[in-house]
């Protein structure tokens, strides 16, 4: 009991703040919204959660280890785009062009970790790149074309079970607790994640202890981009037709979820399940605010202030905790 | 000085590689008609590309076609005009994103006296003379089309108790998704109000008719963004709503916000004998939707006209002739027509 | 003694080390016995730190020999020092504040089974009997951050006791702790020698050397200088040791302003805690005002203060008797104060600019007009003040980087004498200047008080202290311990004052 105390004392107080405040929203929304409170409303929040949540946790790691990753939302399009492209014009079939989806969020992923650990460009930077590189790739391959995946009647209608059945039961909701578990073993039960601490803790000294740093870093963004391909599925899965040069402004909508659920973006603080949390919190209130008749510019406006108050809570948090150390 | 050799090698590389790539396209001794579209990858751009190449080809002019890629890049946009009007061509022909944003351009345009043309929604609200003419669709007729079609379906729902019409816009600063919605909203008021019934238009401030009560109430949602979430989102809720008798989605961009609402509603909302409704322009999953009889019918404009016209009207204004803005039309499609001869070509997946 | 009928750990013997051009080790020796705490000592600068990296494998020597555990060797990074039971413990501690004390302990030597999967119920195990072991209360789940710096310590040197050290330096290992923290350190020292575990011991701090140390090798101007047994010594002996060098330069022997030089800036119990303690001092007119001390004396810290650079919690500056608040750079820059920080590079000079756009930089204001800046002004006013600074540089449009370190330090100047500074904060003067700049650097300093600038000069070196101060402040531990007329100074008197901590007071 103690220990649970002491934990939620030392780690866990954003986690257990963006908690209450998911579930303060929902009960909000379900008693002043019109019909808010509904089976497909809730299937929505999670349709709207899929690939912003695998973007998320994919970044999680990233910004973990005090790095960014800005690439993931045009990866997840023209990793879409390559899988759709290889299904639609040159037969390739379903599954595979599904594999081939997270191999290219991968590739990409690795390219990011290669110039970020090995050529040491900055983050911001190297992945500014391939974001717009990501983003060329998916138009060239797809000619410019929008790539439409098979409909739920096709007959490799199938692959949308893996997010949505035909009779509106929620299976993606399970996929991503899924890939949020593994994503937590990763973290805290693995080497990887070991690392990923470590390294955003103190980049100089995890050198010094003889980690590799360059090889953990490149993981962390191959990670990223793998996840990355993963939300391309869900996205196809949701959506069916994927434009190219969209995805843009899908990867600060990722971050922003992360930072709600307590992650810093200065390193070495953060947990998936604080991510997880963080981005039901942003699709609550991107689909919740409709329902409260807000005009669209004010739903904007709201989901931003969230998050400003999200990063202030963190930075008082922070202080706070200085302020005891050096009192003790 | 070894960073400066390096870039001096970039620079060649990149000129000669645009060079090169510019020497690839079109007939050097023929006259060249700028188009800069709304977007590329939409279908229905395609299609207006389609239209355009064949009338370049009919008519002898080289055609370059260019589109930002989203349609929410007003700036990007404005750039490609810009360039577009820097290489000189015979004559540039706009479909504007923002009039506003466009206008210097278009403004430089004539002083430089390259003749613009208006195609698809054009450049709406531009001086007068600055432009040539205009190649569209008339929207608004079009959008009155689309709900002189559902009224003829759910006028007998409407005359009884309250009841509540959706419809989905993508956006309210665009003329030709505006002018739909418009077409579309005045035309059903006035149907409904023909029969004594009043009509109370909420949701987005624009479309109010500054009533917030009446027995048939039409609900306008504008996403807060341009994207497959927050389009789904803006549908779902008015899918959500009891009352809703009818929806519309005034471009192809609504029609599969309200397809992929529909989705994650547990035995679905839309159809023939549940909510009726009705979609603008086609794609694949808007087709889709119509050939099962979830959408009652959607209006097609005619995106191989326009492109065609458009160079047409290109033509004309380089050869110094007279014009006038041309109506591209627009059509009703259902179930039933779809694979006709008249439709069929009109529609993209 | 015993010690020397055992054989030695560790034996250094004429290390060299030369870093572009610069001779940072020339002849340096050093061995240790187990179960030995050995002193090394010597002014900043004297090569101790160096020594340190050759020895833990951050730097590679050029030349000399080590021998540990009777082989030769040479070491290619820290990471095969730890592996050889080499460990430093740092001034600076080199934590991860975020993960916990057993997960710092083991980083990179996790317990793991299939090659990645962590077994943290072995690490904590591990951590805690480690604990156990050397008698300290530490929970090894705790988070490294949430630790007192003291307890972070202790981690650290359990750590290094993990890797199995034969040879543990501490660098400075009591600068941050408390009095009870430092008995507690102490007290693991003394366990560590009986395990017979060598250790090296860097510290400035007189009384400790005497307390724990059983032999102290000092170390000047990168060579050695001798060894001896801390008990047969005194601590005079040591510090002759220390600054017992031919100085070349001849020290100012009498102060060279004038009687009735009126105070231009007077301080008054100035408190930033914990780096500077009500300190006060008066600087007068045409007056070189040398401040010296050791490391972390808060000299540095004092000056910034005066400056506005970093806010004092307590304390009044006066300028001509007039009382002015300062807040910021800017509030100083006004009072006719001017700042040459001790890191050029990254706060003194914009090294992407030019010799003239750097030199009219704090009085840009008087270069331009309507926001547009008057170059033609600008170069021929630097070039004005390059000829009277002697400043060496191609043209006025050179870019500061490709300048040498006292030419920098030149267009510094020139940047505040353009202001019109005058109150010129110079804090080391010469760091990182060759010899022959440093002599032109001193005499601009003495023309620019003979003009009637009044300077503060911040130095850690003392020859460079006794050769242009007039009168001399002497820092420890952020409270000034004395001030010192120029003919009364000597360095053996300076360094007992620097020395001066507050418990012996």
């Amino acid at each position: 009991m103690n220990d649970i105390i002491e934990n939620i004392k030392t780690k866990g107080m954003q986690k257990f703040i963006a908690l209450g405040a998911l579930i303060v929203l929902y009960v909000a929304f379900s008693v002043f919204g019109n019909n808010f409170f509904t089976v497909d409303t809730l299937v929505s929040i999670f349709d709207a959660s899929y690939y912003i949540g695998f973007l998320a946790i994919g970044v999680t790691f990233v910004i973990i280890t005090g790095g960014i990753d800005l690439s993931i939302g045009t990866v997840m399009m023209c990793s879409a785009i390559v899988g759709g492209t290889l299904y639609n014009n040159m037969g390739v079939p379903l599954w595979l062009s599904l594999f081939v989806i997270i191999l290219v969020g991968g590739i990409f992923g690795l390219l990011n970790g290669i110039m970020v650990s090995r050529l040491k460009l900055p983050p911001f930077i190297a992945t500014l790149g391939t974001m717009m590189v990501a983003s060329g790739i998916g138009s060239i391959v797809s000619n410019v074309q929008s790539t439409t995946f098979p409909m739920r009647s096709a007959a490799d209608g199938w692959y949308k079970n893996i997010f949505r059945t035909a009779d509106n039961f929620p299976t993606g909701i399970f996929v991503l607790i899924l890939f949020t578990l593994l994503a937590v073993i990763l973290l805290n039960k693995t080497v990887i994640g070991r690392y990923t601490y470590a390294i955003g803790s103190n980049k100089e000294a995890a050198r010094l202890s003889g980690v590799n740093v360059q090889r953990w870093e490149t993981v962390v963004y191959v990670i990223s981009g793998l996840f990355a391909g993963l939300a391309g599925i869900a996205y196809a899965a949701t959506y069916t037709t994927i434009l190219p040069g969209a995805g843009q402004g899908f990867e600060l909508q990722a971050i922003a979820g992360v930072v709600v659920g307590g992650t810093s973006l200065s390193g070495g603080v953060g947990s998936i399940i604080g991510t997880f949390i963080g981005v039901f919190i942003m699709s609550i209130l991107k689909i919740g605010l409709p329902y409260v008749n807000l005009q669209p510019h004010y739903q904007t406006l709201i989901t931003g202030i969230v998050v400003i108050g999200a990063v202030l809570l963190d930075i008082y948090r922070t202080k706070k905790e200085k302020s005891i150390k050096s009192k003790s | 000085m070894k960073n400066k050799k390096i870039l001096c090698c970039l620079m060649a590389l990149v000129t000669a590689f645009t060079v090169l790539s510019g020497c690839g396209m079109g007939n050097p001794s023929q006259k060249t008609v700028e188009m800069v579209a709304k977007g590329f990858q939409h279908d229905f751009w395609k299609a207006v590309k389609k239209g355009a190449d064949q009338a370049g080809k009919d008519l002898g002019v080289n055609i370059n076609f260019v589109g930002p890629e989203g349609e929410g890049a007003i700036a990007a946009q404005v750039e490609m005009i810009n360039n577009a009007i820097n290489k000189k061509p015979a004559a540039i022909c706009i479909a504007a994103l923002d009039t506003t944003a466009s206008l210097d351009a278009v403004n430089k345009a004539k002083a430089n006296n390259i003749p613009v043309i208006g195609f698809d929604s054009g450049v709406p609200g531009a001086p007068e003379g600055t432009i040539f003419a205009n190649a569209s669709t008339d929207n608004y007729k079009a959008g009155e089309l689309a709900a002189q079609k559902m009224y003829e379906t759910i006028s007998q729902k409407l005359t009884t108790g309250s009841s509540r019409i959706g419809v989905v816009s993508q956006e309210a600063n665009s003329q030709s998704i505006s002018m739909r919605t418009q077409g579309f909203l005045d035309k059903m008021e006035k149907l409904i109000e023909s029969t004594g019934r009043s009509v109370a238009i909420i949701g987005h401030t624009k479309f109010s008719n500054g009533k917030t009560q009446g027995d048939v109430i039409i609900d306008v949602a504008i996403p807060p963004e341009i994207n497959d979430t927050q389009g789904q989102t803006s549908a779902q809720t008015l899918l959500n709503k009891d009352d809703l008798i009818a929806i519309y989605g005034s471009n192809e961009f609504a029609a599969k916000a309200i397809i992929n609402a529909d989705a994650a509603i547990s035995g679905g909302r839309i159809g023939n004998d549940k909510v009726v409704a009705v979609g603008f322009d086609s794609g694949a999953l808007q087709i889709d939707a119509i050939r099962n009889r979830k959408f009652l019918g959607s209006v097609t404009q005619d995106p191989i006209s326009i492109g065609y016209r458009a160079v047409e009207l290109a033509v004309k204004a380089m050869n110094g002739e007279e014009a006038e803005d041309v109506d591209t039309g627009s059509q009703w499609y259902t179930a039933d027509n779809i694979d006709s001869d008249a439709i069929k070509p009109l529609l993209y997946q | 003694m015993t010690m020397e009928t055992k054989a030695p750990i560790l034996t250094m013997e004429h290390i060299t080390k030369e870093f572009t051009g610069v001779k940072a080790l020339k002849d340096a020796n050093l061995d240790l016995y187990p179960g030995e705490v050995h002193a090394l000592m010597g002014e900043n600068g004297a090569g101790k730190s160096t020594l340190m990296k050759i020895l833990t494998g951050i730097y590679k020597k050029n030349s000399g020999k080590i021998t540990y555990l009777g082989k030769e060797i040479e070491l290619k990074n820290p990471k095969e020092a730890q592996e050889a039971g080499i460990i430093i413990v740092h001034q600076e501690l080199n934590m991860m504040n975020h993960l916990s004390v057993a997960e710092n302990i083991f980083i990179g030597r996790e317990e793991k089974s299939f090659g990645f999967w962590l077994d943290d119920k072995t690490i904590n195990q591990k951590a805690a009997k480690l604990f156990e072991k050397l008698g300290i209360s530490i929970h090894p789940k705790e988070i490294i951050g949430n630790l007192t710096v003291g307890k972070q310590q202790m981690v650290e040197i359990a750590k290094a006791i993990s890797y199995n050290a034969r040879i543990i330096i501490f660098d400075e290992p009591t600068a941050a702790l408390t009095e009870a923290e430092i008995s507690e350190l102490f007290r693991m020292i003394e366990e560590l020698k009986e395990k017979g575990v060598g250790m090296i011991y860097i510290s400035h701090r007189m009384d400790e050397i005497e307390k724990i140390t059983d032999r102290v090798t000092v170390m000047r101007d990168g060579e050695y200088i001798g060894t001896v047994n801390t008990h047969d010594t005194t601590k005079e002996e040591i510090i002759n040791m220390m600054v017992g060098r031919v100085i070349y330069e001849t020290p100012k022997t009498e102060s060279a302003v004038k009687e009735d030089a009126p105070v231009v800036l007077k301080a008054e119990g100035i408190t930033m805690s914990p780096s500077v303690k009500n300190a006060s001092f008066s600087l007068r007119k045409g007056e070189i005002l040398g401040f010296a001390g050791l490391m972390g004396a808060g000299r540095t810290e004092l000056a910034r203060a005066i400056f506005g650079a970093d806010k004092m919690e307590k304390g009044t500056v006066f300028i001509h008797g007039k009382r002015v608040e300062i807040n910021s750079p800017m509030d100083a820059v006004k009072n006719g104060i001017g700042y040459l920080s001790e890191d050029r590079k990254r706060f003194g000079v914009a090294v992407d600019l030019s010799v003239s756009e750097n030199s009219v930089l704090t009085a840009l204001s008087q270069f331009s007009e309507f926001g547009f800046v008057n170059d033609s002004l600008a170069h021929r006013t630097s070039k004005e003040y390059c000829e009277k600074l002697k400043t060496k540089t191609p043209s006025v449009h050179q870019l500061v980087r490709n300048l040498s370190g006292g030419n920098q330090q030149k267009v510094v100047i020139a940047k505040w004498l353009i202001q019109n500074s005058d109150i010129l904060i110079f804090d080391e003067p010469t760091r990182g200047i060759d010899v022959g700049a440093k002599s032109e650097i001193y005499t601009l300093m003495n023309e620019l008080a003979q003009m009637g600038k009044s300077i503060i000069m911040i130095s850690s070196e003392l020859t460079e202290v006794l050769r242009l101060s007039d009168r001399i402040i002497v820092m420890c531990e952020g409270r000034i311990t004395g001030e010192l007329d120029i003919k009364d100074a000597t360095q053996e008197e300076i360094m007992r004052l620097a020395t001066l901590r507050e418990q012996t007071v």
